[in-house]
């Protein structure tokens, strides 16, 4: 074997698994944000399950019994079973309590991981025969030493990044994809438009470290030994790099990042000068050396080479097939009329793009009975209430801010939730939704109760919310901050991802048809394509009411809609409430803007130091002198 | 029973110096919300630039005042140039902390290249060995203790009596709005590093001159331990740090004692795990809750 085949296929066998590790790491924390510093250790777990499996007995690591198991084991064999073991260390440590962490100490949990396990494995002789490590770990392709041995490793390698390449490809693009980047945008945001984010995280998790398995279990056989120098956690940081020089979330920016930084880490090393008098310190300087660049790349652009495109989704042509204008459908003309007087407003000025109460209503309706083919009465007639809400208790420390509170919300109609600051009427919609767990009492949705339900599987079922402040997935489009919404999207399922469009394309289609049209009726057309993040505050609270509507909800609860807006979007959002009543849709209004209160409410609820201190008409609450005192006079 | 005793002297003495560090780490982390991995590399440094007075015969308690001003200075350089730029730009909580992770290995392998790889031994003088019933420390071990125990009154008094104190919690509970009561926000954030360099410098000679002989990898074994402290206490508020340090050190000293050293790491690991399991947000932490949008780091 030449030197020259010698010294390139190592490096090719290096690159390759790290670069395997490294997509891996970029669905986790590139596209789903979970700040695994811990990755190494995933990769270690392949390389030992690997060594384990196929090392035989005891014997001939000299007495050492951590090699019990002597399985002997098909290297093939062993290395997808490095692979699922990985996987699944990666879905308890995502079990563990780390998932009720905020991101910061998320992170600082991964940390603390890798150093304990590196700690026990490095303190214990008899867990992988502690810090000498496993040694003489078979090859998968046998043991001839021949180049020709060593290319076809690499040719192994290259197998499985592809595989890697595909799978995280495949997995990170169309709705899964964009659910994933809405998670690692604003995990409560994405639970409240019904994704569950713990599968969705548990999934990467697991696929991340399976990979890290994979590559971990292909480094260790080629080497042949493995010990706890090999996965210190300056590795993970490494590998994070990679991800943010290439830039996060952008598959081909990885594989950039990659070579340039490993590779020119690997390399560069090789031309740096020997310090006088100091043998040794050449690896030194290149550390010094990989520092100084990767604060400079970091300084320079933050963004990464390669920064995540999102798709263009508003400049596509109109599919007629799935678009539901036809001549047939009665409202198909009010849209029409709709979309075009909002089109020409915008070009006259400040009405641009007002919506119209009856056509969104329409527009709405329309959508919801579509939904529903087989005469489902989605819009039940008023009747019972939509919402009950019975002695809701939650107390902060000796505060109790929600105490004993009981009201309704009628079928088809907009009650408002008035009271003074800390009555309690956030923390009511924060435990109607499910963000906020009550100590007491029971909330039920059209007769069903909700209580225990985590807030994904209300959003799911129709009880919808807004926040306080608007919270849009900044880095995702306006379109695709809707297009994350919809329930029962067959794109988000994991097989039907790996599949691709075939699988899910024609329901994508219509959805941003759909989008569309919606976003062109809230006067936002021009902003399609534009990051949810560069909208300015009013836009932002429209984007998070449209992206409501894109999960039919049968009960919206805004949180303070009109705080701070203008005349202009104010009307437009009020006009919307109305409209949806029209629709059907039941509207919980928490507000302090009491002239909307006035023009939009049916009925009023005041609450005020976690009661409920009356309830009826706005004209009639005005008067009470209980309210006067409690809201107006302070 | 004379083990036990005596190792609980050792506990107490290791654990003062760690809570001492992990105080300043979480100061770190409370009001600039940087977790700051380069804080193993100033302890490096402070336990090598104590090694250079010590060769001159520098009196070692000098010393540790020396060298920890020098490092406080250089801790507000530092994170004037680095975490506090970044955090400044925007960059998200995993950039800036990858961010310090290359400075970190930048300034230890600078260290090393000056200093070489040997190790190096104090020439220590642990004074008089006296004995308090079962207990067994030198004078020197007593001079640690008690000056850690000064340090961290000193601390709570500065938290609570002082204005800068008051003006240091609320920078850690919500910068803008302090900026916005007139409250100088980079000044402050300035005195936190201040404080925490001074800390963090104090806490490496005092380690170097406790383990006696030492090399590069000081910082990282230390603050592996000062992490576990500040995260047992609930990152970010120092009186769970010092709770920490102490359990840490104990905890360490003991299982060193009774069954091997090499599992005194396991046992703080153990400690950890137990805390990330059973509260991950730590003895004192608030509520951790998710609501604060960094996502994406």
């Amino acid at each position: 074997m030449s030197p020259v085949d010698y010294y390139v296929t190592i490096l090719a066998v290096y690159m390759g698994t790290d670069l395997i590790a490294a997509w891996g790491l970029n669905l986790e924390f590139g596209v789903t944000g979970v700040p695994n510093l811990a990755y190494i250790v995933f990769f270690a777990c392949g390389s030992y399950t690997y060594a384990v499996l196929t090392v035989g007995p005891a014997s001939q690591f000299g007495g050492s019994e951590s090699y019990i198991i002597g399985a002997r084991l098909d290297p093939a064999v062993a290395i997808l079973v490095a692979m699922v073991a990985s996987a699944l260390v990666g879905v308890i440590i995502g079990l563990t309590g780390l998932r009720r962490l905020r991101l910061d100490y998320q992170a600082l949990a991964f940390l603390i991981i890798s150093f304990i396990a590196i700690g026990v494995v490095g303190a214990d002789g008899a867990i992988f025969n502690g810090l000498p490590g496993m040694s003489l770990i078979p090859n998968p392709l046998g043991t001839g030493k021949g180049a020709a041995t060593a290319w076809e490793y690499v040719g192994v390698v290259a197998l499985g990044c592809v595989f890697a390449v595909l799978l995280v490809r495949q997995l990170g693009r169309g709705p899964l994809g964009r659910a994933l980047r809405a998670i690692r945008d604003d995990e409560e945001a994405a639970s409240a438009v019904g994704k569950n984010v713990l599968w969705m995280r548990l999934m990467t998790q697991g696929v991340g470290a399976g990979l890290a398995g994979l590559a971990g279990a292909l480094l260790a056989g080629f080497i042949g030994g493995w010990s706890p120098n090999a996965w210190a956690y300056t590795e993970t940081m490494a590998l994070i790099t990679v991800v943010m020089i290439g830039g996060r979330g952008s598959i081909k920016g990885v594989a950039v990042g990659t070579i340039l930084v490993l590779g020119g880490f690997l390399q560069g090393v090789q031309y740096l000068p020997t310090l006088p008098g100091r043998p040794g310190t050449t690896e030194d300087l290149g550390w010094i050396l990989a520092a100084a660049a990767a604060i400079f790349f970091i300084f320079v652009r933050p963004q990464g080479l390669f920064p995540e495109r999102r798709p263009k989704l508003a400049l596509l042509p109109a599919r007629v097939d799935a678009a539901p204008v036809s001549s047939t459908d009665p409202t198909a003309e009010v849209l029409t009329q709709a979309a075009g007087r909002s089109a020409a407003a915008r070009t006259d000025g400040p009405a641009a793009g007002a919506v119209g109460a009856t056509e969104l209503a329409a527009h709405h309706v329309r959508l919801v009975t579509r939904r529903m083919p087989d005469g489902v009465d989605a819009v039940r007639a008023p009747g019972g209430p939509i919402l009950q809400v019975r002695s809701l208790v939650r107390s902060y420390g000796g505060v109790r801010a929600v105490d004993e509170a009981s009201f309704s919300v009628p079928y088809g109609s907009i009650v408002g939730l008035i009271g003074p600051n800390g009555a309690g009427k956030s923390t009511a919609l924060g435990i109607i939704s499910g963000f906020i767990k009550p100590d007491a009492g029971r909330v039920e949705l059209d007769g069903l109760d909700v209580t225990r339900l985590p807030s994904y599987r209300r959003a799911r079922i129709g009880l919808v919310r807004t926040f306080q402040l608007a919270r849009e997935f900044p880095r995702l489009t306006s379109l695709e901050n809707l297009l994350v919404a919809p329930l029962h999207q067959r794109g988000e399922h994991v097989t039907a991802s790996i599949v691709g469009k075939a699988a899910y394309g024609a329901q994508e289609a219509a959805l941003v048809d759909r989008a569309r049209q919606l976003i062109e009726l809230f006067g936002l057309a021009h902003l399609a394509d534009a990051p949810a993040g560069s909208l300015s505050g009013g836009q932002k609270r429209l984007l998070e009411l449209m992206r409501a509507l894109m999960l039919d909800p049968k009960l919206l609860l805004l949180d303070e809609p009109m705080a701070g807006l203008s005349p202009a979007i104010t009307e437009r959002l009020e006009n919307a409430c109305l409209a949806l009543r029209e629709a059907g849709v039941s509207v919980l209004l928490v507000e302090h803007e009491l002239g909307s209160v006035d023009r939009l409410c049916d009925n009023v609820i005041m609450m005020a130091q976690g009661r409920v201190l009356a309830e009826g008409a706005m004209e009639d609450l005005r008067r009470s002198v209980d309210v006067q005192d409690a809201y107006f006079v302070g | 029973m004379n083990l036990f005793v005596e190792t609980l002297g050792f506990g107490i003495v290791s654990g003062c110096v760690i809570a001492l560090g992990a105080v300043g780490f979480s100061v770190q982390f409370g009001i600039s919300n940087v977790l700051n991995v380069a804080y193993g590399t100033f302890l490096t440094l402070a336990a090598y630039l104590g090694y250079l007075l010590n060769v001159e015969h520098f009196n070692q308690w000098l010393s540790v005042v020396v060298v920890g001003m020098a490092i406080a200075v250089l801790s507000v350089v530092y994170n004037r140039l680095l975490p506090g730029r970044l955090m400044r730009r925007g960059a998200g909580f995993v950039t800036t902390l990858i961010a310090t992770v290359w400075a970190g290995i930048g300034m230890l392998y600078v260290i090393v290249v000056i200093a070489g790889p040997t190790a190096r031994t104090y020439q220590v003088d642990n004074g008089r060995t006296l004995t308090f019933a079962a207990f067994v420390l030198t004078t020197s071990q007593l001079v640690v203790i008690g000056a850690a125990l000064a340090l961290m009154f000193a601390y709570h008094l500065l938290l609570t009596q002082t204005q800068l104190g008051k003006a240091m919690r609320a920078t850690s509970v919500n910068p803008v709005v302090a900026r916005s009561c007139g409250i100088p926000v980079s000044r402050v954030i300035d005195a936190a590093w201040f404080i925490s360099g001074l800390l963090c410098g104090m806490s490496g000679v005092v380690l170097a001159l406790t383990t006696v002989t030492f090399g590069s990898t000081l910082g990282t074994t230390f603050l592996i331990y000062m992490i576990a402290a500040a995260v047992f206490g609930g990152i970010g508020q120092p009186y769970g740090a010092m709770v920490g340090g102490l359990v840490v050190g104990l905890a360490t000293q003991l299982v060193g004692a009774y069954s091997s050293p090499a599992y005194e790491d396991v046992a703080a690991f153990v400690i950890l795990t137990a805390m990330l399991l059973v509260r991950p947000r730590g003895l004192f932490g608030t509520a951790a809750t998710r609501s604060l949008r960094l996502a994406g780091g």
